[in-house]
């Protein structure tokens, strides 16, 4: 038999591949089995996926990196957490697949002329898990208890634009200061410091979720363990088993609920990404939190299809200590360095992943925020190198006297070893300089980088909770808490001051690109590269879209049949033609049930297609939809004494919340999508960026 | 027919500077119910002799020749017909008995193993027959003291532990090496009490193997004299105490304190060493440490016969001195 | 019995004796933890002032070091370690009270597993000592300590779970099939070391005055070695099984990764690096204990074993 042979030639070379982590050996079928091998997509009008592609069973295994420490969405921090608080609860706004904002539990929202205020209307058919309606009273009290001094969230921060958030969160003033209201049940009005563009992004984060008061004040502390928890997003905490899985079901009191495709889903912790990896290989997983770092040519060798790179939000860099020797006032020296740093080697040999060479501080593909580009960007290494040598010598140093100092790193999933490794020997081959590494572990480097006592040159990066520059540029701002570069620039500061108060997308872009400029001028840090995300996904996983924020909503995901399964009911269609309908998915599927009976057309949009065939669905469609079929009793007249802002918010389609806005091509959706209403022009970072992106689904 | 009689055996000893010639071209016999005593000094191959015949070398350890017991050749024996004499004809009393019995296991479970795999006893039969041996060997308290274990017991009544169960099956032949050395002298005189009893009583023949002449003149009819592997003199008790041939027999003897001698002023020490096993000199190997030696020493010796089955390797004749 | 209660006696005495060692241990750990730097609630992201405030307020930290310690022995002093800085919705009690029942059982069946192999291959290779068996079997084991666990669990995964599909490459559900790979490369270097601790004291044994009395018996090979030889060789394996566990423990840290397994020892490491002060005091002071009444197990069932130190022994 086959399988007897090649396991002979695993056999051999699997020492190889232990030892380096890549083999030659060749995949295996078992594995394309379980994984590769998916039915072709097809989509119906509405871009839902036509129920015959689906897999009968509808679980998703996701790998969510570690254990999630918390699911108590105030106290709730990393990535792990995030991404199971995304399924459970919804915040008052959402994001599509792309990560555009889009409206969540929020229908639509007005913004005051001076951006101060906003007004949230929430969806009437929005329900808790258990049944009760989701009011604005939830979200003032969400909204309280995250900031509440007695909470001790360590999130809290996202919560600073907010008015008196500061106050409240010092423990100054009672919560009920905080400028949240609850105008009545259905509206909700936020007060702001100052006008804030990126807030609306803001509030897709866990720290302005709404909780569940009654369960809460019964449950305490425990409110968040399985059978307790009540939320608000697609899914319920089933079971959480420590460092094995949590286990979320479909809510089927979400109030959309019937576009909800993916049953249930598992998340598992994995503190080993190679133990994941194999895992994934093994068929047991269908979307990984990374992959093992030395393992990209391997990957993408036997995994084309499965491994999924793309850019994140994030840049790695070197920090200066501009208040230390020899880096102080020596502009030209940290050009030097900076310039001899050979980037697309260091991608190409170190990071490896596709990570784009990075030459200023904000990584591309936030909004529409372009970053200044140095002068030295377009040149060649060769002529940089050059650049750096005169530089280096103009500073005074040369082969007999040699610049030394220390780069500090910590080691961590990351390749910062490598990356100090392959800085330090390009400075010393291109400028003689003698750099010593020093390794530290993770907090005592996070001690020593933020007491800026020992460091010279370290490791640094940044990665922001909202896709907005501001909190790439704050970072060097005078006596910020993670300004560690000892960089102070007045200028720079106030220039900082003008971007927090501007509300003109236009011009505040033009502030920021001005304010770049400026700390590229005294380059306190060395941009080396942009991050991506890197994963395995399953390639019968479909629904999502590659996002520079990596937030992947299970709601919008779903599993296609492997070719097995399409085979099995196609032969099934042949042989009984009357019914062309799967007969196994008609008996197992509750949630997009496949129409056997004509006249249910009401239940999933997608049926009519099963029923017949793709094309025919259409006329139906349109007017069946049960999305604008609630949003025409759900938005009523509740428009009230909004300052001017008033535009026609009942005109908002209810495809723009619905999930196959996001997936269908159709102009019309895209250009309203969302549902920012006021005067003033949405700064439209995410919408603008991600207009183009709603092609739908390739296959 | 002799009991068990032994032709040319040779033992040697593969080490890894070569090879030790423990034991060369040994012959003698013993009938049933005699008892004979092996002497010689440390080294000189008495135990490893009596290991050969039961076939308790070491690994490293060969044999050649043969030892007939009853007719049998014990040296050609599989484990399984060797066994059914092991322990049940032929049995062995070490020579330490602090080492020799097991210290995990109750005295109780050690002697009753015997009985119960050679003569099918049950449990309680072989119990009650090691209480009656241990009663026998004059342990005090036998029912009590069986249950305990060898640690619990002195070494003398290790020994008389030893003793007993090497007479549990009532064996034709009892091999007992150096049975009382390390026991002080009452406990001795005890032990070869016991075995001159118990020879009386079931006519066990006994080879006594030691290097303490002082012991065998009570026990044993007849004497063999090893020295290098060799045997050098055999002989009644008579001959070779006092017609001993042998210079080298004539050295042990003057070594030994005797009762009949008022003091010490006539002991003797045999001067020099025994020689190296691995590079065993041409000729006689006593010849080093000889008085009487001389050129002729270089051959090697005939063994001589005086027609009274007292035996000798030495040039000397028989009235030589 | 006077036997009895001077065993009882001996091991009440002995019980108590561990006391002084365990406070050592938590006090040591506890200023350890603390004098490292870094908090529990640095973090890349920004924290803003007030907000640490508000956290070190919430778990005591902003008292002095000694009243934290004596409000942290008042805890433990009733089994309470603790709410834990990182997981935040367990409590340290519960977090070791489910990973515990994991962590015991792989090491327990690696232990069992690694015991009845080493010795069985321990002893056929004594018995054949010298021969091809015996040469290929301490290859092997030498093989079996020298190679990590964190190499062979990676080729055990590849070819039985990735390739071969019989079992899964990683995860715990309580199912035999998920414990297969864990327990077997926990064990396998144990194994190989108990087989060649046993080889080595079977041939010794062997040589031993009393085996050979036992063959003078004419006993067949089969009862001297059973009965005979057995007890004294397994012995030094026995003592061997104290330290073998710390021995475990700290395999079953790399294990529990590769296999990603909810036990306890990857807490040791998250706890260390997050500073999750309680967490670490927790698993320390639990595995303390543990390897405590481990050692303790193994000299009460040694001396069981062993009739010469069975009781009045003064160690």
């Amino acid at each position: 038999m086959k399988p007897t042979r090649q396991f002979f030639v695993l056999a051999v070379c699997v020492p190889l591949l232990s030892a380096c982590g890549s083999d030659d050996g060749e995949r295996l079928p078992g594995s394309l089995d379980r994984h590769a091998r998916a039915v072709e997509l097809v989509v119906a009008e509405d871009g839902r996926p036509v129920p015959w592609v689906l897999a009968v069973e509808q679980v998703l295994h996701r790998d969510n990196g570690e254990e999630p420490v918390t699911l108590d969405p105030h106290l709730a921090e990393g990535t792990p957490s995030a991404h199971i608080l995304r399924d459970l609860f919804e915040g008052l706004t959402s994001e599509s697949p792309t990560g555009r904002v889009i409206p969540g539990a929020a229908i639509r929202w007005n913004i005051s002329r001076d951006g101060k205020t906003y007004t949230f209307y929430l969806r009437r058919e929005a329900r808790w898990s258990n049944g009760d309606p989701v009011t604005a009273e939830d979200f003032v009290y969400g909204l309280r208890r995250s900031a509440s001094p007695s909470t001790a969230s360590n999130f809290a921060q996202v919560l600073l634009p907010i008015a008196n958030a500061a106050e409240v969160l010092a423990g100054k003033v009672p919560t009920d200061q905080l400028g949240v209201t609850a105008i009545n049940d259905h509206i909700l009005q936020i007060q702001l410091k100052g006008p804030t563009p990126y807030f609306l992004r803001l509030l897709n984060h866990s720290s302005t979720y709404p909780v569940h008061r009654p369960s809460l004040v019964k449950y305490g502390s425990a409110f968040s363990r399985p059978g307790n928890l009540v939320s608000n997003g697609a899914y319920i905490l089933k079971d959480w088993v420590l460092r094995s899985r949590i286990e979320l079901v479909k809510n089927e009191n979400y109030w959309d609920a019937e576009n909800v495709i993916i049953k249930q889903v598992f998340y598992y912790p994995f503190e080993d990404q190679s133990a994941a990896s194999k895992q994934f290989r093994a068929g047991e997983l269908h979307w990984t939190y990374g992959v093992p770092n030395n393992q990209f040519k391997w990957l993408q060798r036997h995994y084309p299809d499965e491994l999924v790179i793309s850019p994140w939000a994030g840049s790695y860099f070197f920090g200066y200590n501009v208040t230390r020797e020899p880096f102080i006032e020596n502009q030209d020296l940290r050009l030097a360095l900076a310039l001899a740093l050979d980037r697309d080697l260091l991608t190409e040999k170190v990071t490896q992943f596709g990570e784009q060479p990075s030459y200023a501080l904000v990584p591309p593909g936030i909004g529409e925020f372009v970053s200044p580009q140095p002068e030295w960007a377009d040149w060649t290494q060769a002529e940089r190198n050059d650049e750096a040598r005169r530089l280096y010598a103009e500073a005074g140093y040369s082969e007999d006297k040699p610049l030394r100092f220390e780069i500090r790193y910590d080691t961590g999933q990351n390749n910062n070893k490598k990356m100090a490794l392959a800085a330090a020997s390009l400075w010393k081959q291109v400028l003689g300089v003698q750099a010593t590494l020093v390794n530290e572990e993770g907090k005592v480097f996070l001690r020593n980088r933020e007491q800026m006592v020992l460091t010279q040159v370290f490791r640094s990066g940044w990665t922001s909770d909202y896709a907005d520059p501001f909190g790439f540029l704050e970072l060097f701002r005078t006596g910020h808490g993670r300004n560690y570069y000892g960089y102070s620039n007045a200028l720079y500061d106030s220039l900082l001051d003008e971007i927090a108060s501007e509300r003109i997308p236009a011009r505040r872009r033009r502030l920021m690109f001005e304010a770049e400029r400026i700390l590229l001028g005294g380059l306190p840090f060395i941009p080396v590269y942009t991050y991506v995300t890197k994963r395995l996904v399953s390639p019968r996983l479909k629904g999502w879209e590659s996002n520079i924020m990596d937030h992947h909503y299970s709601k919008n995901m779903f599993l296609l049949k492997s070719v097995h399964e399409g085979e099995a009911s196609a032969a099934a269609v042949e042989r009984d033609e009357e019914r062309p309908a799967e007969p196994e998915e008609s008996v197992t599927e509750e949630v997009l049930p496949t129409a056997t009976e004509e006249g249910q057309a009401n239940e999933a949009p997608g049926e009519h297609a099963a029923a017949t065939a793709a094309p025919a669905a259409e006329d139906g469609q349109a007017s069946e939809d049960p999305g604008e079929a609630a949003n025409s009793e759900e938005v009523p007249k509740s428009e009230p004494e909004d300052d001017g802002a008033t535009a026609p918010a009942e005109a908002v389609p209810a495809e723009v919340e619905a999930l196959p806005a996001e997936i269908v091509e159709s102009p019309q959706v895209q250009s309203e999508a969302p549902g920012e209403t006021g005067e003033v022009p949405e700064e439209n970072d995410a919408a603008g960026g991600d207009s183009g992106s709603g092609e739908g689904f390739r296959e | 027919m002799a009991l068990l009689e032994l032709k040319d055996l040779n033992v040697a000893f593969e080490i890894p500077d070569g090879e030790v010639h423990a034991v060369t071209k040994l012959s003698f016999s013993i009938d049933a119910g005699d008892a004979l005593a092996i002497v010689g000094e440390s080294g000189s191959g008495k135990t490893q002799t009596m290991m050969a015949v039961m076939n308790l070398l070491a690994e490293n350890g060969s044999a050649s020749g043969k030892a007939l017991f009853k007719g049998e050749d014990l040296m050609q024996m599989n484990a399984a017909d060797l066994n059914k004499r092991r322990g049940k004809e032929i049995a062995m009393i070490f020579q330490d008995p602090m080492t020799s019995l097991n210290p995990y296991l109750r005295i109780e479970q050690q002697m009753i193993e015997v009985v119960m795999h050679h003569q099918g006893l049950t449990r309680a039969e072989a119990r009650a027959h090691a209480i009656e041996m241990l009663r026998a060997v004059r342990i005090p308290d036998p029912e009590r003291r069986i249950r305990q274990y060898p640690h619990e017991y002195s070494g003398g009544m290790r020994q008389r532990v030893m003793v007993a169960m090497g007479l549990l099956c009532e064996p034709d032949l009892l091999i007992a090496d150096e049975p009382t050395t390390a026991l002080d002298v009452t406990v001795q005189a005890q032990i070869s009490q016991l075995m001159t009893e118990l020879r009386a009583k079931s006519n066990t023949a006994i080879i006594l193997i030691t290097h303490d002449l002082g012991v065998v003149a009570g026990l044993c009819d007849r004497v063999l004299v090893m020295y290098a592997g060799e045997a050098v003199e055999c002989g009644t008790v008579e001959q070779i105490f006092y017609q001993p041939k042998h210079p080298y027999t004539k050295g042990l003897l003057k070594s030994v304190p005797r009762l009949d001698q008022p003091d010490d002023s006539g002991l003797e020490a045999i001067p020099g060493n025994p020689p190296n096993l691995l590079l065993l000199p041409e000729g006689c190997r006593f010849r080093e440490r000889c008085p009487s030696a001389h050129d002729a020493c270089r051959d090697t010796p005939p063994m001589q016969l005086d027609g009274q089955g007292h035996a000798w390797r030495c040039f000397l004749g028989p009235t030589d001195e | 019995m006077t036997q009895d209660s001077g065993m009882l006696k001996h091991t009440l005495r002995r019980l108590l004796g561990l006391l002084p060692t365990l406070l050592m241990l938590i006090t040591v750990t506890f200023f350890m933890m603390r004098m490292a730097p870094g908090g529990p609630f640095d973090s890349e992201k920004l924290l803003p002032a007030e907000i640490e405030a508000n956290l070190n307020a919430k778990y005591h930290l902003d008292e002095p070091l000694l009243r934290q310690y004596f409000r942290y022995m008042g805890q433990i002093a009733v089994l309470d370690f603790g709410p834990s800085f990182q997981y935040k919705d367990w409590s340290v009690n519960e977090l070791i009270a489910q990973s515990y029942p994991v962590s015991l059982t792989v090491g327990g069946l690696a232990m069992l597993l690694a015991f009845v192999l080493g010795t069985t291959l321990g002893i056929a290779a004594a018995l054949r000592q010298n021969t091809r068996v015996d040469y290929s079997l301490m290859g092997i084991a030498m093989l079996g300590i020298s190679v990590p666990n964190f190499v062979i669990a990676p080729i055990l995964i590849l070819l039985l779970a990735v390739y071969a599909g019989w079992l899964p490459a990683g995860g715990w559900d309580w199912g035999i099939a998920s414990m297969v790979l864990p327990v077997v490369t926990l064990a396998l270097p144990v194994t190989a070391y108990i087989a060649r601790l046993t080889r080595g004291s079977m041939i010794e044994v062997l040589h031993s005055n009393f085996i050979r009395t036992a063959r003078a018996k004419g006993l067949p090979e089969s009862v001297v070695i059973r009965r005979h030889a057995l007890k004294p060789a397994i012995l030094p394996v026995i003592s061997f099984m104290g330290p073998a566990t710390a021995g475990l423990i700290s395999g079953s840290v790399v294990i529990e990764r590769i296999f990603s397994l909810p036990g306890l020892g990857s807490y040791f490491v998250t706890g260390a690096l997050n500073r999750d002060y309680t967490l670490v005091m927790g698993v320390v002071i639990f595995y303390g204990v543990l390897i405590i009444l481990l050692n303790f197990l193994v000299d009460l069932i040694y001396a069981w074993l062993n009739p010469k130190i069975r009781y009045d022994e003064k160690y």
